[in-house]
């Protein structure tokens, strides 16, 4: 029955997409890093995730500024999927995807942004995207943006490094962004990482 | 599965209930294809008249609309219910036409009407109608008594 049901859902979504119903598609992509789980709305990504489910602070910011219209949709994050395999394999050194921030705070959206024009390889600090960001003394708070960026790797907060030069804090952990600096400086094997499946309950 | 505490949202209503509620629509249809327009009917209609009544009775609201839409779509393709079933077969009761039956059976409240449809029109045992409407044997007799009563007076 579950094919039934997988080919069922599928046509709902693609009904419920036409109706205007279905505001947000989701879904979980394999990566070297383990499971991310993706959303993309009607202005861009909204979301990646280190895990194969949903996290709950990010889905109320979706369901706060979409509504609760989010569906599985494996073709809405195709083509950031896209991007992050080749990203992950070390044929791309920038994304892009259009990325939707809008459902953040004004200061959020400032620190992510100077976070995204750190480039593919170079590395900066907490005071120095706040610097950017026009708020020099909020390195603090610049700090907590970062841990809480709905969009790692496409967003680089791996790139942003404490002032004493130690790496900080991660989302996805400390050796992931330990792997994707790394992947920066051109340390990939042959063929790109091998993705880890996710686990799955 | 997220927590209660996170925002219902459509993806996580389909990952809890899509597949009880397609094995329902299969159960009252008998039908891949009129199951699989049950399904895509009931979680629409969900998504329209969004949110659900009460948080935590997702199920039982999704079973309900479910329902509805498998007997509206039985009185657009005028398929007969076996009226012995009904125990109506007495004479005067010939000109009984579908029709009737499906408006009486409409109006039943939406437990008895789901535990008379998988009992009188699918013929599903006791045992599994009490399981598939999550209530106790007992239970699912009494409802299904109860909607045999109320079906034979709006017939007669």
């Amino acid at each position: 029955m579950n094919d039934l049901v997988t080919e069922a859902r599928e046509r709902l979504v693609s009904r419920a997409r036409r109706a205007g119903l279905a505001t947000v598609g989701y879904r979980v992509v394999d990566s070297p890093l383990g499971p991310l789980w993706i959303a993309v709305g009607p202005k861009g990504v909204l979301a990646i995730h280190y895990g194969a489910e949903a996290p709950e602070v990010d889905l109320r910011r979706i369901v706060r500024a979409y509504g609760p219209g989010v569906l599985p949709d494996p073709r809405r994050a195709d083509a950031v999927a896209r991007e992050l395999d080749q990203y992950f394999a070390g044929r791309r050194r920038a994304f892009d995807v259009a990325v939707d921030l809008s459902p953040l705070t004004d200061f959020q959206r400032r620190i992510l942004g100077a976070t995204a024009r750190v480039a593919f390889g170079a590395v900066s600090t907490y005071a120095g995207v706040a610097a950017r960001a026009g708020s020099a003394k909020a390195f603090r708070a610049a700090g907590q943006a970062l841990t809480a960026n709905p969009l790692p790797i496409v967003v680089p907060c791996h790139r942003i490094l404490a002032s004493d030069g130690t790496l900080g804090g991660y989302a996805g952990g400390l050796d992931a962004k330990r792997r994707l600096l790394a992947l920066e400086r051109g340390d990939v094997p042959t063929g790109g990482w091998p993705k880890k499946a996710p686990t799955r309950s | 599965m997220i927590g209660m505490t996170a925002p219902l949202t459509f993806g996580e209503l389909l990952q809890r209930h899509e597949r009880e509620i397609f094995a329902y629509a299969l159960r009252l249809t008998g039908d891949r294809d009129d199951a699989d327009d049950v399904y895509q009917e009931t979680f629409l209609a969900a998504f329209r008249g969004w949110p659900p009544p009460r948080r935590g009775r997702e199920r039982a609201w999704l079973y309900r609309i479910a329902t509805n839409k498998a007997i509206d779509r039985a009185r657009r393709a005028r398929r007969l219910v076996r009226m012995d079933d009904l125990g109506l077969a007495a004479p005067e009761r010939d000109g009984a036409s579908l029709a009737d039956l499906a408006a009486a059976v409409r109006v039943l409240p939406p437990g008895q009407r789901a535990a008379f449809v998988l009992r009188k029109v699918q013929g599903l045992e006791y045992a599994e109608v009490a399981r598939t409407l999550d209530c106790s044997e007992d239970a699912a007799r009494s409802r299904v008594a109860e909607a045999m009563k109320k079906v034979r007076e709006a017939m007669r």
